[in-house]
């Protein structure tokens, strides 16, 4: 038998008991702790109705809740995200731990004015060590960030450790602190929430100006005479205020995604401010309310974890399906843009091969066009089959040739002509354009052309022709088809 | 009120007692703290000059998710698995942070912020779907408690008792910590200081960048047990961002943020005596105040030495009618 | 035989570097255009050009620190990483934090670890050798001083007794002359020429027009594209020095920055280009 501690160990029981009572821990306290719907409803689409209906008080304040809470978040998170301090709101919300706690000890009640306070207190102090520290020591933003963020939660972890230890009646009111329950939202928690969503746009609109520039470049707005430090304790207060509210729907390790997740969606589909502004706080009511539908469906799973995912989910979206950045919208873009090159390279080769001929032959056999290509018969009919497709070339039916044979003919229709004439031309002006007016040697020039023949378009062309004087010839004496070329 | 809160402090039970009736106990849990900060503090001192501070939070919030789905694929809490799921969710944090970076514009911190709130949020639900059968004692992947350390189970080689297994475990990662430190020293000084150089010298950097990253994620997992996801960050960036205040050398800050590890596990442990509350706590609220006092009294780089400095550059510019710059 | 020969002969008369037909795009901004160049050994090559012209842009590609599009490098005829102990490299000061906790003799020792390999520390003769090269830049003094505490000039020296330790026989320094005293500029000007006439090569990037004829006896006149190249007398012309800051040939970086911008974006893959 081992010698035991006995302090110890009673101590840790009594932590234990402190900690399963902060929700988190065992399951079945999630389980309790964050759900929205009765468990006696019979099947999942009687409970999407009961959902949507919003009959229930209890439905109704964790909708408003955390439409109200995915706005705020969305709009002041964006001011964070485009000025790379996403973590700092992670910083935040852990750094008001020990504010809670006070505010907790103040009356022993979880008055939610007092926590309010002692967890703005504790937030706003928070990031002012971050600067503070940042300023003074030669320590960078994110040892700051997650000294701060580190030091202050094991404060909190030790007041509340502390708080469990005390005979002190009510003690549950913690727990939704640390990872949030939408239900237990109370209408004096809404009307929390209204009023500083309410403060949040109001600044937000008549300062929006400023704290654009302070965003975007902050040297310049303290030069033209802007008050930089209090335009930035002013956004940092109200996100405070944002991160202190959230805290009790999402919990503390999770608020920071509501402030990231919904602004860096709306980063990736637009490239103005407004807009990106109006997205994420989109988003985000749009994520909060689909995290309270699916945790009131699922009947046992907590609100804050899916409202995240939510929000994920939407990220996830934009970042593969955005119009303009999208990496799916990309790779389609690109995979459209090879089959171009492949057909405007095999048109070049069909031009290469009347041009051998003086222009005398408009026809050809795919034979012919395989060795110009250097490529095998089969691949060489795909290309021309891809031409035919798109109409730029048509067969020559011949029953004589047996198919397969790399006999069958083909020819260019006027509009294949046309845009082999086209290639070939940006083809030799960008040549003649790199070895005359920016002295490159002529040997050097065509694996370029290669690539950029593909690349301009009329405008640069029109410029390159006035540029060179309408040249006839390119640098290694072969004629530049015209516009309007026809086969002779 | 206040009395409450504060216990009355009690010389006996504050300091004797720990060391005369639990003396055994009380040298396991303090040995626990300080291969735990220690090795987080040496680990620390590069992830701090590489400005990865958040990363390694990231990685410290993501590992759960990989515990649990260890948990529920082995069904046992062995722990080799556990080590396993989380050293995974480590390397799946890095990528997908990586992955976000290069195929679109969102920024780093951004990228950081997202990927680990989502796995985190992905644990969470795993253990609240699998309630019932999910054992895990999610408090202590939470917050961790040293003050389990002694009831753990012990380890023995052969006969010979060694002690609780958790510390023979934390004891060998901090042994490879100290090998690899040795074997690795010049790369990953140079890698950190200038990666053009590096580059130049034929030393990937990268390859190194990798490399620390996975001993970080190998470390976080071992010392969450003993003080839970969001502390680890604390003796991850403390002891090394203290040692760094103090001295201008990297090996002399390897060496005293070892030794700053140590005082916060003994102080931190005696803190939490007093306060009858969560040990982990104690040594981060220990790890705060010592760098406070640093951060105030240091020699070269603290604040009164600063101030100081700067008065006497004041004056004596005044002297000459010219304000010199910086 | 004739093999061996032949490998003899290269390794006798392959520059210590050619660049040949090299294109480097990267975020967005075109930088490098079809660069040709040959680099005699024992010369002290300045390049110079405006602002963005790629000046930097050229060393790091040659060090494989940016992906070019295209083209190639050749270092002693080998391609960079085979010839990497032959190159000693001076960063831009900027490009490093200088708050890091090492001392000026740390970071001259740092010139040495490539030539240690895996495992091993730097010992005896490696220390001696930096302190050398430290009291070559005459920095000698200042041996113990963390880095920041040093002025821009001392830390300009500090990073050339570096490249000094790296004993190699081709140096590229980035703006060696940025931000640094008028003696430090002739000392180092000083170890130039004194490198030279050991037989190596050296590749500086260089903004100051004035002083650019007297430091050089080759300048590479760089804006995007090898506006001229050659001996100093020939290639400092007054047409010469218009056509490289006179303006940027128009049409020419339209087409490479867009061609860099849809490279950013992912949408031309060299793969498809034939």
């Amino acid at each position: 038998m081992r010698e035991l501690l006995p302090h110890a160990v009673s101590n840790g029981s009594k932590q234990r008991l402190a900690f399963s009572i902060f929700g988190i821990l065992t399951a079945s306290t999630i389980a309790h702790a964050a759900q929205i719907g009765k468990i006696s409803e019979t099947s999942w689409t009687e409970q999407a109705l009961d959902f949507l209906s919003l009959e229930e008080p209890v439905v109704r304040t964790a909708v408003l809740g955390t439409l109200i809470i995915g706005f705020c978040c969305g709009v002041l998170g964006s001011f964070l995200v485009v000025r790379k301090l996403s973590l700092l709101g992670d910083t935040l919300s852990h750094a008001v731990l020990p504010g809670v706690a006070l505010g907790f000890l103040w009356n022993a009640s979880k008055d939610p004015w007092a926590i309010f306070i002692g967890a703005t207190a504790a937030g706003i102090l928070g990031v002012a060590l971050v600067g503070w520290i940042k300023q003074t020591t030669h320590l960078k933003e994110d040892s700051a960030m997650g000294m701060v963020l580190a030091g202050f939660y094991g404060l909190g972890i030790c007041m509340t450790t502390m708080i469990q230890n005390m005979a002190m009646g009510n003690k549950s009111g913690l727990d939704k602190f640390f990872f949030g329950q939408a239900a237990a939202l109370s209408s004096g928690d809404i009307q929390l929430l209204g009023i500083i969503s309410l403060i949040t746009v109001v600044l937000v609109l008549i300062f929006y100006k400023e704290f654009i520039a302070i965003s975007f470049d902050t040297g310049f707005a303290q030069a033209i005479g802007m008050p930089v430090q209090v335009l930035h304790y002013a956004l940092m207060a109200l996100l405070t205020f944002a991160v202190v509210v959230s805290l009790q729907a999402v919990g503390v390790v999770l608020v920071s995604a509501l402030l990231i997740t919904p602004a860096a969606a709306a980063f990736l589909l637009t490239d103005r401010m407004h807009w990106m502004l109006i997205l994420a706080a989109g988003f985000g009511m749009l994520s909060g309310v689909l995290g309270a539908f699916i945790s009131y469906l699922s009947n046992n799973l907590p609100t804050g974890p899916l409202i995240v995912l939510g929000a994920t989910l939407i990220f996830v979206l934009a970042l593969f399906f955005g119009p303009r950045h999208g990496f799916l919208t990309k790779t389609l873009r690109r995979k459209r843009q090879r089959q171009r090159i492949a057909l405007e390279n095999t048109l070049k080769s069909i031009f290469y091969l009347c041009e051998n001929s003086d222009f005398e032959r408009r026809e050809f056999v795919v034979a012919e066009l395989a060795v110009e290509r250097n490529s095998n018969l089969p691949a060489t009919e795909r290309e021309i089959l891809n031409l035919v497709e798109a109409d730029m070339a048509e067969w020559i039916v011949d029953s004589n040739t047996p198919s397969m044979s790399g006999q069958a003919r083909f020819r260019l229709s006027k509009e294949g002509w046309y845009r082999a004439c086209e290639i070939v031309r940006n083809h030799r002006l960008w040549e003649l354009y790199l070895t005359s007016a920016a002295s490159y040697e002529s040997d050097h020039v065509h694996d370029d052309a290669e690539e950029i023949e593909h690349l301009i378009g009329e405008g640069i062309v029109k410029r390159l022709e006035d540029r060179l004087q309408n040249p006839i010839h390119d640098p290694h004496g072969r004629l530049i088809p015209r516009r309007d070329q026809v086969i002779a | 009120m206040r009395e409450q809160f504060f216990p009355a402090f009690d010389w006996h039970t504050v300091f004797i007692q720990p060391w005369s009736e639990y003396a055994v106990n009380s040298f396991w849990i303090v040995l626990m703290g300080f291969l735990v900060a220690g090795t987080c503090g040496l680990v620390g001192c590069f992830v701090i000059l590489r400005r990865m501070a958040l990363v390694g939070d990231a990685i410290s919030h993501s590992i759960l998710p990989g515990i649990t789905l260890a948990f529920l694929i082995t069904n046992s809490r062995d722990t080799l698995p556990m080590m396993l799921g989380a050293v995974v969710a480590g390397v799946v944090t890095v990528a997908l942070i990586e992955a976000i970076r290069y195929t679109s514009r969102i920024k780093p911190d951004a990228a950081i912020g997202i990927v680990f709130s989502s796995l985190f949020a992905i644990g969470v639900i795993l253990i609240s779907v699998f309630a019932d059968e999910v054992d895990l004692d999610a408090e202590c992947v939470l917050y961790g408690e040293l003050g389990f350390i002694p009831l753990q189970d012990i380890a023995y080689f052969g006969e010979i008792v060694i002690g609780p297994e958790p510390i023979v475990r934390m004891a060998i990662i901090t042994l490879i910590a100290i090998v690899l430190l040795f074997a690795f020293f010049k790369e990953m000084i140079v890698t950190s200081f200038d990666s053009g150089l590096a580059a130049s010298l034929g030393i990937n950097p990268t390859r190194y960048q990798y490399g620390l990253t996975l001993f970080l994620s190998i470390v976080i997992v071992s010392s969450f047990e003993s003080v839970g996801v969001v502390l680890v960050i604390a003796m991850i960036i403390f002891p090394g961002a203290t040692a760094l205040m103090l001295t201008d050398r990297l090996p002399i800050a390897l060496v005293l943020s070892t030794v700053i590890s140590g005082a916060y596990s003994l102080i931190g442990f005696h803190l939490a005596t007093w306060l009858n509350a969560s040990i982990a706590g104690g040594m981060t609220v220990i790890a705060g105040i010592v760098f406070g006092i640093v951060w105030a009294f240091a020699p070269q780089r603290g604040l009164i030495a600063t101030f100081v400095r700067n008065r006497q550059i004041m004056e004596g510019s005044a002297l000459n009618f010219s304000r010199e710059e910086k | 035989m004739p093999l061996a020969q032949t490998d003899a002969e290269s390794k006798k008369i392959a520059p210590p570097l050619e660049i040949h037909d090299l294109t480097v795009a990267y975020t967005k901004r075109p930088v490098l255009y079809g660069i040709d160049l040959e680099i005699p050994k024992g010369s002290i090559v300045g390049i110079v050009g405006p602002n963005g012209a790629g000046k930097s842009t050229l060393i790091k590609s040659v060090m494989g620190l940016l992906p070019s599009a295209s083209g190639w490098v050749k270092v002693f005829g080998k391609p960079f990483k085979q010839a990497v102990t032959r190159v000693g490299y001076v960063p831009q000061r900027e490009s490093v934090d200088w708050d890091f906790p090492v001392n000026a003799l740390d970071v001259v020792l740092m010139g040495r670890y490539g030539r240690l390999g895996p495992f091993k520390r730097p010992n005896k003769s490696d220390k001696n050798i930096a302190m050398a090269c430290l009291e070559k830049v005459r920095m000698a003094p200042y041996a113990k001083r963390q880095i920041s505490n040093l002025s821009g000039g001392q830390q300009q020296r500090v990073f050339l007794a570096r490249a000094l330790a790296q004993e190699s026989d081709l140096y590229l320094m980035d703006e060696p002359f940025v931000g640094v005293d008028a003696a430090t500029e002739s000392a180092i000007i000083e170890i130039l020429r004194e490198l030279q006439t050991q037989g190596k090569t050296l590749i500086v990037v260089h903004h100051d027009l004035t002083t650019a004829p007297d430091y050089f006896d080759r300048i590479l006149l760089l804006n995007m594209r090898v506006v001229a190249y050659g001996n100093t007398k020939d290639v400092f012309t007054f047409e010469n020095l218009q056509n490289a800051y006179g303006g940027r040939l128009s049409i020419l970086s339209e087409v490479a920055l867009s061609r860099a911008r849809k490279k950013a974006e992912g949408d031309t893959p060299e793969d498809s280009l034939r």
